[in-house]
């Protein structure tokens, strides 16, 4: 029976052409303004990695001085490059990574491709692993590489096909970064989580990932300038480079990966130990403050999906919801344009519920075709905003499960709003309407 | 077939009570060809909405084939009015974006038939009606009396025990309404009961039997009419 519902709803549709035109641009507009805003609210509230955010932990420590506390109470949100590097030589996690950023220059030796700058980070061979980068040739270099600042590189697929003939495997070849010769141990398949969960600060939250990745220590042995924020709460020992190694300048980011997330709270542990044997050194004068927070956390903390966002989702729902009373009026007027038809029906043999559920097929049908425009739309206007913001192009991006979401979303509002059109349509009395057609 | 005794129906708003029938009592036999006649306002719709189970009666006893109406949910109702009960309106109400197959389908489709038995009665209807050629062909593409053939073909596909016709020649001119009333005595004669609400004497004359409704009761046609002849002098042979 649903069938023949819905080749009549089909059929409805021809019926009034004007009222169901309204109905269905009302009802697309309305589902297109509220996917479109939900698109980006859920790329930019994603889990990038949801298999392990929980065990994906930032460890900050509160490096100010007594007298210059934060506002908030919050330590910095990086660390010094004295502290990452501790943390990391004495592995207390699972996985450990520093992370800076870097603008490296890219000089191909083509003489059809000058050389150009483009964007790379120095982290240790966990990174790979902890934040399951795909690689397509090679893989991360190794412990021993992370110990002696090897000039080796794992690059993007996309500087590879730049660099090199598409399909080619670089893998061992050559390749002059910022005036230093590396060879190429790694190529990342192409890799854009969203939001970009390892590099929060400092970066393009919603970019696509880095070409070049670097060893931490070879980054800095080469002196490679950092790409990405600092702040200093004293003034560096020594000018230079190597002054701010040795400062109190908060300016790597780091990740560790616990094993389990039960781990978390031993790795607290150990963080606080740190603290105090850096204390005990005559470090760090204020009392402990120091934060652990999982990915998730972390987002949240520093307000990935920002309020606008949040705010504009809202305002879109509210206009659905606006959309659907009009659905509701001009579903009204549709429906009781047609008592004679419900009387026949009904004498014919129809059911209040078979008579309800024709209806309310009919207004899903209504949905289905306000979603297929709505959708139309929601490319359009995601398209638009991609035109208008490269940097909005991965959070842009229409998916199978927003797919779905606008179908069922219109699908569901428009049966919402054919419950009273369709009730009212149940009770046309069947004999009043007979004689009088 | 039909039995209807002591049967009221009174409509209440809020300010008056209008009784539209009342100490009603009707017998229709299987097989029957009744007419049914009486003045505008007597009460011959309600009666009609009544056996066909669209309207429900305020007091008395309904049996239809055997089967007491009263108490009986909607849901019952529907079923009961879709496998006994075939309608035939004045107005023909076809569906207008319907073709006719697809307009004779709509009480096949509520009775759960499944596709080749609905094709199957479809097409023996519409060619009964002399319209088989025509199932894509939509009502408006149809004269009055055609429409009005679809609509009995309707009435028919679900192979009712009882048919009600409601004026069904009403809006047809005299050669149409000949046809229809000639389909609707083929089908009597087929065995089917047809209780047919009509204003038209000569209609009437041609039912085998007419129930005659005054001020929502039935009153006796023949009785009457030997006493106003009598009134008259005039023996009811010789009139």
């Amino acid at each position: 029976m649903f069938r023949y519902y819905l080749s009549l709803g089909f059929r409805s549709l021809r019926r009034n052409p004007v009222l169901t035109t309204l109905m269905v641009l009302t009802l697309s507009v309305g589902v297109a303004a509220s996917i479109t805003t939900l698109t980006i609210l859920h790329a930019m509230s994603g889990d990038p990695i949801p298999h392990k955010s929980d065990r994906l932990l930032v460890p900050l420590i509160d490096n100010q001085p007594v007298d210059n506390p934060s506002e908030d109470g919050e330590p910095p949100e990086q660390l010094t490059y004295m502290d990452a590097m501790a943390l990391w030589e004495k592995k207390g996690a699972f996985r450990q990574t520093p992370l800076y950023g870097l603008g490296p220059a890219i000089d191909s030796g083509r003489a059809d491709l000058p050389p150009f700058f483009t964007e790379g980070v120095a982290v240790s061979r966990d990174f790979f692993a902890m934040f399951d980068a795909p690689v397509r040739h090679g893989g991360a270099w190794s412990e021993e590489d992370d110990r002696r600042g090897a000039q080796v590189a794992v690059i993007s697929s996309s500087l590879s096909e730049r660099l090199f003939d598409k399909g080619v495997d670089p893998v061992g070849r050559k390749l002059r970064i910022s005036d230093h010769d590396f060879s190429i141990v790694g190529v990342l398949a192409p890799w854009n989580p969203v939001p970009k969960m390892y590099r929060l600060i400092g970066g393009e939250r919603f970019d696509s990932s880095e070409d070049v990745f670097l060893p931490m220590r070879t980054a800095i042995a080469l002196e490679m300038d950092r790409n990405g924020s600092m702040d200093c709460s004293s003034d560096p020992p020594a000018p230079g480079f190597k002054g701010i190694l040795q400062s109190e300048c908060n300016w790597v980011q780091y990740w560790v990966e616990v094993e389990k997330t039960a781990d978390r709270a031993a790795y607290a542990d150990y963080l606080a130990a740190y603290v105090n044997e850096q204390k005990a050194l005559g470090r760090f004068g204020k009392p402990i403050n120091n934060r652990l927070r999982n990915l998730r956390e972390w987002m949240d903390f520093l307000g990935v999906v920002d309020d606008d966002t949040r705010t504009s989702t809202w305002l879109a729902f509210a206009f659905l919801l606006v959309c659907l009373v009009n659905t509701v009026g001009l579903l009204l007027a549709k429906f009781s344009a047609r008592p004679g038809e419900i009387g026949v029906r009904r004498a014919l043999g129809a059911t209040r519920g078979d008579v309800f559920r024709q209806y309310l097929t009919e207004a899903a049908v209504i949905g289905i075709v306000g979603a297929l425009i709505g959708l139309l739309l929601t490319w359009a206007a995601l398209a638009y905003i991609r035109s208008m913001d490269e940097g909005m192009a991965l959070v842009t991006r229409l998916d199978g499960g927003m797919l779905l979401m606008a179908v069922g979303l219109s699908v569901a509002a428009s049966v919402f709003a054919g419950l009273l059109p369709t009730w009212r349509a149940c009770q046309v009395v069947p004999a009043l309407q007979l004689k009088s057609q | 077939m039909l039995k209807m005794q002591n049967l009221s129906k009174v409509y209440r708003t809020h300010m008056i009570e209008t009784q539209a029938l009342r100490g009603f009592d009707i017998h229709v036999r299987e097989g029957e060809f009744v007419a049914v006649t009486g003045p505008s306002g007597s009460g011959k719709t309600t009666f009609l909405n009544i056996a066909g189970l669209l309207e429900e009666f305020s007091s008395g006893q309904y049996l239809i084939d055997n089967v007491n109406v009263a108490g009986l949910d909607d849901n019952a109702r529907s079923r009961l009015r879709n496998e006994k009960i075939g309608f035939i309106f004045q107005g023909f109400n076809l569906i207008p974006d319907l073709n006719l197959f697809d307009n004779v389908d709509v009480p096949l489709r509520y009775r759960g038939f499944n596709a080749a038995e609905r094709k199957r009665r479809i097409e023996q209807a519409l060619t009964q009606v002399g319209l088989a050629s025509r199932q894509k062909h939509y009502p408006a593409e149809l004269s009055g009396g055609q429409q009005q053939r679809v609509a009995i073909a309707r009435a028919l596909a679900g192979s009712p025990k009882l048919l009600l016709a409601d004026e069904p020649t009403g809006n047809l001119d005299s050669n149409m309404a000949r046809g229809v009333m000639e389909l609707l005595e083929e089908i009597n004669a087929a065995g089917t009961t047809i209780l047919m609400v009509t204003h038209d004497p000569e209609l009437a004359a041609r039912a085998q039997r007419n129930v005659h409704i005054i001020d929502g009761q039935v009153s006796d046609l023949t009785d009457q009419t030997n006493r106003a002849l009598a009134s008259l002098s005039v023996s009811p042979e010789s009139a």
